[in-house]
């Protein structure tokens, strides 16, 4: 049970890491809190579910396209939405709310209540180190996820357009007098977070299936993960992510497994108690 | 100045015919309010329950409606959430003036709707909410007409369990009242029937099951009583294909619809194979003359054979409704509570009569047959009860 816990920690703790990076990046660049993320993350598994299942498209090419299609989405929404509320973090909270609450009542017209899933890339389990058999879907994905991480940091790290977004971050007004048109930054880098979260949904549906509402705990894991590692941390987001992962597991292995989310959020107010700014966020001056 | 006079005077006619053609419309019809999830994540059974509305209330406008007036039905949404559920119900009885409440199929709301009902004193039959104490709270003005737990764990699992001489059993149920209600049923009567069984429960919006299906797997039981809704259960089915806990083990689905549901064999694959179900519906199995024009006529209005059968649940509930009120000659509370609880009426499940006696689950209850049905390379076989088996376990 150990080394499952231990396992499934990882991946699951992997998955909520790639779904809380988006936010993490919007929260770190704009100040903006997308309550509209789990919608974009489920938005990107119904193009998925629909460019391979009713197009019949590869599914590669499938998930490729629905990322590309969040993206557009995204710059669209900052665009309409967000762009007309900067200076007043409130008003961008609840215009993202209220679309959360459009794109559901949406989903549901379209595509109906029963969950909705794109197939599979690969079948089957694996039998890991002789204990347990362990769904090869779920191995493809956190070879993905870690993929879509690690090329993040990547870019974050070693790109210009790093540069430009790490250097707007930390001083919004010095990157402006260095020239960095910051207006476009903000589009790109909200459509970035939006098909950070696509990336998400089109790695998870596969495993889990989409429903119209089914964004709201993939949200709600995301702040939860942001938080803990810090707002606007890259690396607080990967190590929070991993944290909750494997408390939820061992919690529920060697506890019960009826209160999984119970144990994150007793973790959660633990460090906070500690570090009210979380685990790598900057402390405010 | 004399323009804007006769303006106004114009304007005032014209309001009063609008309202005059308004109550005279209005008093066309007697309405009756439905509760149930139309969003949220059992928002599938509002799906249902909108088709079953269409057909029951044609089916009883057809035969003259109620008290010489069309039946009218107003749904609310309750989104599955008890707050909204209770807020729902009384909107139809303040807003709408609705005569009779139908409808629910999550139990939490229902037990927030019956205190509504009882508190306005207006009459709700629920349909697919399970928890005991709907009924058993002994409330006049609550009848439910659907299973209950106690009935389809008594009447049903319990005694599919035994005749299939399964000997260990592994209890899983979601956190809801329905959940948690059902299982500890469960635990009780195999205790009685001697099988050996291990319980636990698990978030009822928890996906990944992986800890759960590996600790059920090291029990190795025989049979599995799944108790989860929704989409869980279609995560839970795939999963535990995937840690090889079935085939050997086989799984009940303690609920039903969702081994109903379109996509299901998109979402589980072949791991739904050899997954069995309760469930109150099966083209073979058809009790009454009236099931068979049920499928008939849902057939012709949606183009598909109807699958989950809380469709016809809500149906079957407006006629017991209209009948009612047909019966009592009235919309007045109480002298709906008496014709209801002298209903005899043939619906698609059987003859329904309300049980009168106080101080248990059956005042006010009628329990429809359930059958247990096994997926076999993707047909339905019915396995349980015997006299309406229409195959054998396939293990």
């Amino acid at each position: 049970m150990f080394a499952l816990a231990g396992m499934n920690g990882l991946v699951i703790g992997a998955i909520y890491a790639l779904a809380a990076l988006g936010v993490s990046l919007v929260v770190g660049i704009m100040n903006v809190i997308n309550f509209a993320h789990g919608e974009l993350y489920i938005l990107a598994g119904y193009f998925s579910y629909l460019f391979a299942n009713a197009f019949g498209m590869n599914f590669a090419l499938a998930m490729t396209l629905a990322v590309a299609l969040v993206f557009l989405f995204g710059l669209l929404i900052e665009y309409t939405l967000i762009r007309p509320t900067y200076g007043n973090d409130m008003y961008s909270l609840i215009l993202t709310f209220i679309l959360s609450i459009v794109l559901q009542n949406a989903y549901l017209l379209i595509f109906g209540p029963y969950p909705n899933k794109p197939p599979n890339w690969v079948g089957g389990s694996t039998l890991i180190l002789g204990s347990f058999y362990y769904g090869n879907q779920r191995l493809a994905a956190l070879i993905a996820g870690s993929a879509v991480i690690t090329l993040v940091f990547l870019v974050i790290k070693k790109t210009w357009f790093g540069r430009i977004i790490r250097a707007t971050s930390q001083d919004r007004e010095m990157a402006e007098l260095n020239g960095v048109n910051t207006k476009r930054l903000n589009m790109l880098s909200f459509g970035l977070g939006c098909a950070l979260a696509a990336a998400a949904g089109v790695i998870l549906a596969p495993i889990f299936p989409v429903t119209p509402t089914a964004g709201v705990p993939v949200a709600l894991t995301a702040f939860v993960v942001v938080v803990l590692g810090g707002m606007g941390s890259l690396w607080g987001c990967v190590i929070g992510g991993l944290i909750i992962g494997l408390v939820e597991n061992f919690g529920a292995a060697y506890i019960s497994t009826a209160y999984k989310q119970v144990f994150s959020f007793i973790i959660l107010i633990l460090v906070l108690l500690s570090r009210p700014s979380g685990l790598f966020g900057r402390r405010e001056a | 100045m004399k323009r804007k006079k006769s303006g106004l005077w114009l304007f005032a006619v014209v309001l009063s015919l609008v309202l005059a053609v308004g109550s005279a419309w209005a008093q066309e019809t007697i309405k009756v309010g439905v509760v149930g999830p139309r969003t949220g994540s059992a928002a599938a059974t509002g799906k249902a329950f909108e088709e079953g509305i269409k057909l029951g209330t044609d089916y009883v406008n057809a035969k003259g409606g109620v008290l010489g007036k069309k039946l009218e039905i107003v749904f609310e949404d309750t989104a599955g959430a008890p707050d909204k559920a209770a807020s729902g119900f009384e909107r139809l009885v303040t807003r709408d003036k609705v005569v009779m409440v139908l409808g629910e199929s999550v139990s939490s709301s229902a037990l927030a709707e019956i205190e509504v009902a009882d508190r306005f004193k207006v009459p709700f039959i629920v349909v697919e909410a399970w928890a005991d104490p709907i009924t058993a709270k002994g409330y006049k003005y609550v009848f439910r007409a659907g299973p209950c737990n106690s009935g389809v764990v008594s009447e049903t699992i319990a005694k599919w369990v035994v005749a299939e001489k399964f000997k260990r059993a592994f209890i899983v149920a979601e956190t809801s009242d329905w959940g948690l209600g059902i299982a500890e049923l469960s635990k009780s009567a195999l205790t009685k029937a001697g099988v050996q069984f291990e319980a636990m429960t698990t978030e009822r919006e928890s996906k990944d099951h992986y800890t759960e299906l590996n600790k059920i797997k090291a029990f190795d039981p025989d049979v599995v009583l799944a108790y989860i809704y929704g989409s869980g259960l279609h995560y839970f089915v795939a999963q535990a294909g995937e840690v090889k806990l079935t085939p050997k083990a086989i799984i009940l689905d303690g609920a039903g619809p969702p081994s109903l549901w379109p996509d299901f064999w998109k979402n589980v694959g072949d791991y739904g194979n050899l997954e069995c179900f309760v469930s109150s519906m099966h083209e073979k199995v058809e009790l009454t003359k009236l099931a068979t024009e049920y499928r008939e006529a849902y057939q012709k209005a949606f183009g598909t054979p109807p699958t989950d059968y809380k469709s016809r649940s809500i149906f079957d509930s407006i006629l017991i409704a209209a009948d009612a009120i047909n019966r009592a000659g009235s919309t007045d509370a109480d002298k709906l509570v008496d014709a209801l609880e002298k209903t005899s009426l043939l619906v698609t499940r059987g003859t329904v009569k309300f049980g009168t006696e106080k101080g248990g689950t059956e005042y006010h209850q009628w329990m429809p047959p359930m059958l247990v049905i096994q997926w076999q390379n993707k047909e339905q076989v019915v396995l349980y009860p015997p006299e309406a088996a229409t195959g054998k376990l396939m293990r």
